[in-house]
């Protein structure tokens, strides 16, 4: 049987200031994942980087370490890959105030 | 029973995959999530031009995932048999709502039957009991006549089980009848949207209270048993089991609305969880059959 191969849309056009971040996605069976993100509307303030988080339970969250670019305008994309996350996966930011962004955020999983 | 219903029955009860279903003579679909997702994906709302022009209800959904039932104080719950059920999970605010849907279409207007194993559980954010925290987990068809065997209608059969609300454990099962009124999206003519999941207009299935098995802690499951009988020719439901319980149907109806012209022999099944509180509301299955008369 071929491998399973996931497209998960996690986030879709949800407006992210503050501190914000994807629901919690459970992806224990995929060895590796590519987050995309596009920014749907044209982005205000200059943007932080978005950080791969990952966790035990879906409850606890620890910062896995990959960090990369928000999209800077509409329709741009950005990716992070990512391997051996274990289960739990999101992808968080932190928008200082008047800093936001319109996202749809896909996770490509693969076992 | 014919010699052919004996034969088939006895090859079913050999393979445990199949032995614990029901199912009528020819399998639709046996969706073991050990297999991947099996065709259950996102319920997505309509839209045109914009993703804004999307329902509210719509818009909150999100993808369900392949989970192994992982919990915070034991690790991995598994599903009935094999490693992962397919788990629908909900945003953390009451009300929340959300939904995993497969889209087939049919071959015969006759009897189908889909049954399944499902658990609901809150996200275990508390160590409290949390039993009145879900509010409801329920399951739908979206179904439409063939387009040369009308007249006739959209027809979309809904069974809910009302956990709780407002912290009141009510457990009963219910229906809906009414959907909300129909609008049209974008400029082109060609799409309409509508919100059949809304909180309004369920009614009680009479006779239809039931105690299902929750546990003793916010992180053990019970897998249920379910049934439910429909058929396509009548756009009728003829029987509705879970566990021990079989509900009288009398008093059943479905959501009816006109046919649309893009929708002929529709046969969508989908799952769905709401939550009563600020807190995640989690459904499982793990499997779901779906057989047909045919």
């Amino acid at each position: 049987m071929l491998p399973e191969n996931l497209t998960a849309i996690v986030a879709r056009n949800e407006s992210w200031t503050a501190e914000s971040a994807t629901e919690p996605y459970e992806a224990g069976w995929a060895k590796e994942a590519i987050v995309f993100v596009r920014a749907l509307k044209a982005p205000t303030g200059p943007l932080p980087k978005a950080r791969i988080e990952i966790s035990a339970d879906g409850l606890h969250w620890c910062a896995e370490g990959s960090e990369f670019d928000l999209p800077a305008a509409r329709d741009a994309v950005t990716f992070q890959r990512v391997s051996h996350f274990g289960n739990f996966l999101r992808v968080a930011a932190s928008l200082p105030d008047g800093v936001e962004i319109t996202v749809l955020v896909t996770l490509h999983l693969k076992a | 029973m014919t010699q052919l219903d004996d034969l088939r029955r006895a090859i079913r009860e050999s393979d445990p995959a199949l032995s614990r279903f029901d199912p009528l003579p020819r399998i639709i679909c046996l969706d073991d999530f050990d297999r991947g997702m099996c065709g259950w994906t996102q319920l997505v709302g309509n839209y045109e031009d914009t993703l804004d022009a999307m329902l509210p209800g719509y818009a909150q959904h999100s993808h369900a995932m392949l989970s192994t039932l992982p919990n915070w104080d034991f690790g991995s719950h598994g599903g009935v048999d094999g490693s992962y059920a397919l788990k629908i999970a909900t945003r953390p605010k009451k009300g929340a709502q959300n939904v995993a849907i497969k889209r087939l279409t049919f071959r015969k207007a006759g009897p189908i039957r889909l049954e399944a194993y499902f658990t609901f559980k809150p996200e275990a954010t508390e160590l409290a009991l949390s039993e009145t925290d879900i509010r409801s987990f329920g399951f739908l068809y979206d179904l439409q006549i063939g387009d040369t065997s009308g007249p006739g209608d959209r027809v979309m059969p809904h069974l809910r089980f009302l956990n709780a609300q407002d912290g009141q454990h009510i457990q009963k099962w219910q229906f809906k009848r009414k959907t909300t009124p129909i609008k049209p999206i974008g400029t082109a003519g060609k799409t309409i949207t509508h919100y059949h999941l809304a909180p309004d207009d369920w009614e009680d299935l009479p006779g239809g209270e039931q105690r299902l098995c929750y546990n003793e802690i916010p992180t053990k499951v019970n897998w249920h048993y379910l049934r439910f009988d429909f058929d396509l020719a009548a756009m009728q439901a003829t029987r509705f089991q879970v566990n021990d319980r079989v509900f009288a149907m009398d008093g059943y109806d479905c959501i009816r609305i006109p046919a649309m012209k893009n929708l002929w022999c529709m046969l969508n099944l989908a799952f769905f969880a709401e939550t009563d509180t600020d807190k995640r509301a989690f459904a499982y299955l793990d499997s779901v059959c779906l057989s047909g008369d045919f």
